[in-house]
This record gives C-alpha cells, structure tokens and sequence, in this order.
C-alpha cells in the first residue's frame, strides 16, 4: 500500500519517505496540493493514507483535506496533517475538517511512523 | 580593556593606529594568515596593500573568522578614493579609513566602532528566549545536531556575512522578519543529518530548499508560543537568498535582534525583527 507525501519542500518529502519505507509502505510525492487530488484519481485503490502540510503554495492541506472529505470517493481515507502550524485554534479546525492525527513540525521520523502506525491499526 | 588586532600593519600604521587610540585600548599586533581566530578581539585593522584583489580577499578570510560576530573590520591607508572604498566595504569591511584624515575624526570614527551591539531587556528576552529554544529544538530533532547559544545583541546596521539565508515574513498582530543566515559548508551538513545521506548526496537545490525550511520550522514553532503576547504573527511562506555577503532590508524602525550559535566547529545566525502590535 502507498502513501502519498505532500510538502512543498522536497528535503521534508525525503525525510518523510525515508521513514514510511521502514513500516512497508511506499510513498507517492506532492509537491503542493492540486497534484494530491490528481495522485488520488489515479491511484485510489492503492492510497493507505494521506500526509499533508498545511502551507503549500496554491490549494493549502487544509483545503485539500475538505475537499476529500466532501467527496465520497476519498473519504474513507484517513488524513495525517504534519505541520509548523501549532497553535490550538488551527490543530481544532484540523480536526474540525476530519483529519485523523496532526503532528507538528520539527518532528523525528519515529514520532510520525507512531502517529502512521497507530492510525492505520 | 578592548582588544584591538593590527594585520599586516607597517610600523607607520601601527604608531598612527597607537596614537590615535592611546591608552584605553590594547594593541596587538600580527601578520595575516589564511585561518586567523579573531573570537577574542574588539576590533580588526587591516592596512591596504598595493594588490586590491589580495586585499579584498584578505577581508573575506577575516569576516568568514568572526563566525557572525560583530567584529568590525577596518581597513586604513595613507588616502583613499572612492572607487577603492566601495568593494572593500562590499567584501566585509566595517569601513576603509584615510589616516591623512583630521586625527579627532580617526579617533571617533574608531571609537565609535568599538561601542558593542545593544543588549536586550529583559520584556525582550522573553520573546527572544522562545526563538532560542525552538532554534535548538529543530536542529536537535531534525538533524540530531546539537547547538550552542552563544550570544544576543540588538544591531540595526550589522551586515551579515554568511552564505545563505532563509527568511519568513512575519505579519499580523506584529510585524517583521525572521532570518537564519549560514556559511555553506554547515547549511550542506545540516541537510545531510535531516535527510540522513552523504554530505555529497547534498545538491544546491536541497540546501535551499532545506534552509526554507528550517526557518519555517522554528518561526512556525515560535508562533505558537507568542499567541496571546503583542508579539504574535502569521507566517509569510519562506524564500531563500543565496550569495557571499548578502544583506537583508529589514522594516524600518525595526530593532534587529541577532542570535549566535554555535554548532561543531561553525557558526550560524538568526536575525529576528520583530514589531509588536
């Protein structure tokens, strides 16, 4: 099963990828968030999970979160947000939106493959 | 007693240099070396050469050795015209001064360079703490790399001298700028530890992008922590400028805060400007 990395920067992307490989999934990579909605056309029956920063240039994580949750063909997929937005107020909408787990930025690639593993179990 | 370091200073310089500064200062005396440590002066005084490039490039060895310190950087002569002052002051130099200038105006000129940065307050140190924290906090996390604070000190006019600069604007309740300058070879490494890879598996494109995120990351991490304080902002998305000797325009009547660290055998910077609601 795959799961898709979007993060506008490519270093945080790697890191990420890196890491889901050590818990035996692959990784499909978006840079902002237009290419996600297109990942998750393409390759729907494959996606375990979906790992989205919320700054990215053009459609943000957050309203790429809304819109899958608004369409029944993704719904069902569980959302993680990695994120530097920390602050109470904007975690709440994240959760507010249905995503399943937030984590914020600077993490260790162990906290997020806990976050990965305990959502997906 | 400040300490001030003459290179390559013939007996002429140095006697006028003595004059000049009298018997508040210290004086030492040495010639130039590819690799100096200037960590322990208050100021260095180069005197010019016939060979401009040389010269130059003596410059940027001695502000590559003040690892982001303050340490100003004189270069002096018997007379200088324009066209000379200009890229010695573009290569890092504080200021090239004429010695056959009036002796009274040396003298200030001088002193005036001697004055060290501003110390924060104590209301500006509790903002500035939460940077300093969450700058160790990113690069422990990210890259296992431990580093070590150094120092803190207002300047508006310090000219930062690294090799690459991440920078995110601040708007909202305050305004302003965030920035973290490093030299290249420690901007390499540090992407190397977050990514995990050789320092060779390192391209251009991954240190830009890397530095971005590094700045996101601690001003993203600062932010939450000044919700509530006249300090808190929105996060502009990071941009990174790239280049021996740039500088950051910063908002005006903005107070720039600069923050050493020091990590392994290098240093790097951030400059925080911060104008509260």
């Amino acid at each position: 099963m795959k799961i898709i990395i979007a993060d506008d920067s490519e270093v945080i992307r790697i890191i990420i990828e890196k890491g889901i490989k050590l818990i035996g999934y692959d990784a499909l990579n978006a840079n902002n968030g237009h290419k996600v909605l297109e990942l998750l056309e393409k390759n729907i029956k494959e996606i375990a999970l979906v790992l989205l920063d919320w700054n990215m240039p053009g459609l943000n994580g957050l309203e790429v979160l809304k819109t899958m949750k608004g369409d029944e063909r993704f719904s069902s997929i569980p959302v993680l947000m990695v994120s530097t937005e920390s602050e109470e107020s904007k975690i709440s909408k994240v959760y507010e939106a249905g995503a399943a787990g937030y984590l914020a930025k600077p993490f260790e690639a162990e906290e997020l493959n806990n976050l990965i593993k305990k959502t997906l179990s | 007693m400040s300490t001030i370091l003459l290179i390559d200073c013939s007996p002429k310089m140095t006697q006028a240099v003595t004059e000049l500064l009298g018997d508040n200062v210290e004086i030492k005396s040495t010639v130039f070396e590819e690799k100096m440590n200037l960590s322990s002066y208050s100021m260095a005084i180069l005197e010019s050469s016939d060979d401009q490039k040389y010269a130059l490039q003596q410059i940027r060895n001695l502000r590559y050795a003040c690892n982001f310190r303050d340490i100003p950087i004189i270069m002096v002569g018997e007379s200088f015209n324009n066209a000379q002052i200009q890229p010695y002051i573009m290569a890092g130099a504080t200021e090239a001064l004429p010695l056959d200038a009036p002796p009274v105006a040396c003298r200030q000129i001088l002193q005036g360079y001697m004055i060290p940065g501003r110390q924060p307050m104590e209301e500006e140190m509790k903002y500035l703490n939460h940077f300093i924290k969450n700058t160790h906090t990113v690069l422990k996390k990210m890259a296992k790399m431990e580093v070590i604070f150094k120092e803190v000190y207002f300047s508006n006019d310090f000219r930062i001298f690294g090799d690459i600069s991440g920078i995110i604007g601040l708007s909202g309740e305050s305004e302003g700028t965030v920035v973290a300058t490093f030299y290249w070879t420690l901007a390499r490494e540090i992407i190397a530890r977050m990514m995990n890879v050789q320092k060779d598996q390192v391209n251009s494109e991954l240190i830009h992008d890397g530095v971005g995120e590094i700045i996101n990351m601690i001003a993203g991490s600062t932010k939450k922590n000044l919700v509530g304080t006249p300090y808190h902002f929105e996060l502009s998305l990071p941009s990174v400028v790239v280049g021996y000797g740039h500088q950051i325009g910063h908002p005006e009547s903005v107070s720039i805060a600069v923050i050493l660290f020091e990590v392994g055998h290098s240093a790097f910077a951030i400059q925080v400007g911060i104008k509260p609601d």
